[in-house]
């Protein structure tokens, strides 16, 4: 059976976010380069067709950060709820840390190996400890900003644990919801999640009698009570929209399960979410949603140490290094002033 | 000079009283409640827009603090706005598209569609011709943006690579050791390709085809009492667009002069590209005439079947939804319209229409941007 692999994120840095950050820094940081906490956020996997080709077109999958990924600060400071947070009906929002370096040589040389492995072992003790998913797809970023010439480089890494044995697809490979699930159960699901505060990044599905419900993840051992392992549904809100690589968030969600149920997760059933835009369901709605089992193989280790873990993210070049924002255009007053009519 | 001329603008702007009489049908003018109401209606029927506080140094107090303004992230724009330049080629391939839902349809409501069954005319040199059309007027930054894109357009190389000087030599290859499970880096031209054996697409012939993505903002202008459009861009690799290569995404007959960079008036510094406002009243007054005619017939036919009346706020909600005149795709839905049409007289086009027929006039400005998401649902 073929390795399952999943889509890594793009990041996208909304130029608001390097406004916000030159602020900060010339405000409030200074010479500051504590972490700070942040907020990124992603969307169910895109596809658009070509006007054109009448093709379906698949987007990259992307993780935004923009001028409101510092506002957690601020609410941690002032003890609100993160409910303040609230993302918007169709977006995840998830965590992270943010630290920016003063000088270019400080950036270069940090120990970026032990920064990613502090990160990842946040993210291990929050599944062993807490049993949490909501630091699943805990991110940071590094960054240096060239203020003076409006460049910023930057660079994210989402860190993932790396299965051994990894995790397999099974040759039918990804189906399309609709092949599994009734209409009417995905209709259901759409509801029940999008009626929800905050639109779930990972929840279970299990069909109960005529109906279909919805749970947390932290529920499993009850929710799924008596249900048989093949009808147990995993599901989460897949940024990726490839139909053969689901999104990076699902590595966690596989390794959070196999490390606090191993024996009833060597075989899991996966239902990619995609159709949280959807609001009223119609008999002819395309529901672009999948399904698909997902095997280890072989003996897998049930240990509690952290396996290792893996997410740079790589530049355009696909090599493993920062990236860099040139804002000049944008940000510039004298190139500004060049570009009015 | 511009920075006069926006501060001017945002004067003019403070001192114009708020819209308080609903003008829409005589103008194509809009209040703030009706923005916000047309906002409602647009973030709930399609979920991928959403409002925004923007800064609060910069909130408008004639508009609800959590609902400044609507955004949209990450809208895809699949070619540059040059390889849809109308020739006399084309005018053979234009379609009348009917936005009558059933009966009324058809008579004058038709639109046109130029560019119908339109191959993808998406090559290297289609491409830098339009490239060259760019002024080159600020010297160097402009010119080797454009030397860069070229370079792009014909060899697929990434055309980012930012002066290579500008990176520090920081790539760190042994970081971390090659995985197994990670999805191959595709270049993001070709993401759209991915997949092996999947039905997913080459979206044209040329293999290089930039997935550029998009924010797009829609603010309400007090002044011009009509929503306008913001767009910030960012390249395949999430790099945000020079201006000039915003320009490239924005039908000729616009860029640069009805479509300039301006400070974004929600946030305190940020620069976005923007439609000006001032001819958006008597596009939508025409738009929304036409519409609303054959709306009023309809709902008048409606009237005379006499079906039961249905008043109730659900009730005119799902009628506006099974309205599917807005849509391209317009087919007959008559039965289900019938059933949920309500019966307060014929009232025409509801103002939480606006913004979903703004879409449709903005797009034409922005013709490969897909902002107009009602029609990809």
């Amino acid at each position: 059976m073929p390795i399952l692999q999943f889509a890594p994120f793009s990041s996208i840095v909304s130029p608001a976010f390097w406004h916000k950050l030159t602020d900060l820094k010339i405000d409030v940081l200074k010479l500051s380069d504590e972490s700070l906490p942040i907020t990124g956020t992603y969307t169910a996997g895109k596809s658009i067709t070509d006007r054109e080709t009448g093709k379906e077109v698949v987007l990259s999958t992307n993780f935004s950060v923009g001028g409101e990924s510092f506002d957690v600060a601020h609410v941690q400071r002032s003890g609100e709820l993160a409910s303040s947070l609230a993302s918007t009906s169709n977006t995840i929002t998830a965590t992270g840390s943010f630290k920016n370096f003063n000088t270019i040589e400080e950036f270069k040389s940090v120990d970026k190996t032990k920064f990613f492995n502090d990160e990842a072992q946040k993210i291990w003790d929050s599944i062993i400890t807490t049993k949490s998913t909501t630091e699943l797809t805990r991110f940071f970023l590094i960054t240096f900003a060239d203020l003076k010439k409006y460049k910023y480089y930057y660079w994210f890494a989402f860190p993932a644990f790396v299965s051994k044995p990894a995790w397999e697809i099974g040759d039918e490979g990804w189906k399309d919801a609709v092949d599994v699930l009734s209409r009417d159960d995905l209709s259901s699901i759409n509801t029940q999640i999008r009626s929800q505060d905050t639109l779930p990044a990972f929840f279970l599905v299990k069909r109960s009698g005529l109906s279909v419900s919805v749970a947390k993840v932290e529920e499993y051992e009850s929710f799924f009570q008596g249900v048989p392992a093949e009808q147990r549904i995993v599901s989460f809100i897949d940024p990726s929209a490839d139909p053969s690589n689901p999104g990076w968030p699902l590595r966690n969600l596989l390794a959070y399960l196999h490390a606090l149920y191993p024996k009833e997760t060597t075989s899991v059933l996966v239902l990619r979410w995609r159709d949280n835009e959807i609001t009223t369901a119609t008999p002819n709605t395309h529901w672009k949603s999948q399904v698909g089992t997902v095997f280890l193989s072989g003996d897998a280790a049930t240990t509690t140490d952290k396996p290792s873990a893996v997410g740079w993210e790589r530049n355009p070049q696909g090599k493993l290094g920062a990236r860099l924002a040139d804002l000049a255009p944008m940000m510039d007053p004298t190139r500004l002033a060049a570009q009015a009519v | 000079m511009q920075a006069i001329q926006s501060q001017l603008f945002g004067l003019r702007e403070y001192l114009s009283p708020v819209l308080k009489e609903s003008k829409f049908k005589e103008h194509g003018r809009i209040t703030p409640e009706e923005f916000v109401a047309a906002g409602d209606f647009l973030v709930y029927k399609f979920p991928v827009w959403s409002w925004e506080k923007g800064d609060d140094s910069k909130a408008r107090d004639f508009l609800p603090k959590e609902k400044q303004y609507l955004v949209t992230r990450g809208v895809p724009c699949l070619r540059r706005a040059q390889s849809l330049a109308y020739t006399d080629a084309d005018e053979d391939a234009e379609r009348l598209l009917s936005f009558g839902d059933g009966a009324n349809a058809g008579e004058g409501e038709e639109w046109v569609e130029t560019h119908a069954g339109r191959k993808a005319a998406m090559n290297p040199a289609s491409d830098s011709a339009g490239l060259a059309e760019i002024p080159d007027d600020d010297g160097d930054d402009v010119a080797r943006g454009v030397g860069n894109l070229s370079l792009g357009g014909g060899q697929g190389e990434s055309n980012d690579t930012p002066d290579l000087d500008d990176i520090p030599d920081m790539e760190e290859e042994d970081l971390e050791e090659g995985d197994e499970a990670t999805a191959k880096p595709k270049p993001a031209a070709s993401a759209t390709t991915a997949g092996a054996g999947s039905n997913q697409p080459d979206p044209s012939k040329s293999n290089l085809l930039q997935v550029r993505t998009y924010d797009v903002m829609i603010t309400y202008d007090k002044y011009y009492q009509t929503p306008r459009v913001w767009l910030i861009g960012y390249d395949e690799n999430g790099k945000p667009l020079t201006p000039p290569q915003i320009f490239q995404d924005i039908s000729a007959d616009h860029a640069q002069k009805t479509v300039t960079i301006e400070p974004f008036i929600h946030s305190a510094s940020l620069q976005a590209a923007s439609v000006h406002p001032c001819k958006h009243s008597s596009v939508m007054k025409k738009v929304i005439e036409r519409m609303n005619n054959s709306v009023v017939a309809e709902q008048l036919a409606q009237q005379t079947k006499a079906s039961p009346p249905s008043s109730s706020a659900a009730g005119k909600e799902s009628s506006s939804s099974k309205r599917k005149w807005f849509g391209r795709k317009s087919s007959g839905t008559t039965k289900e319209a019938a059933a949920a049409e309500d019966e307060e007289g014929p009232e025409g086009m509801r103002v939480d229409f606006y913004l979903v027929v703004f879409l449709k006039f903005i797009a034409s400005i922005v013709p490969t941007i897909e902002v107009d998401s009602t029609t990809s649902f």
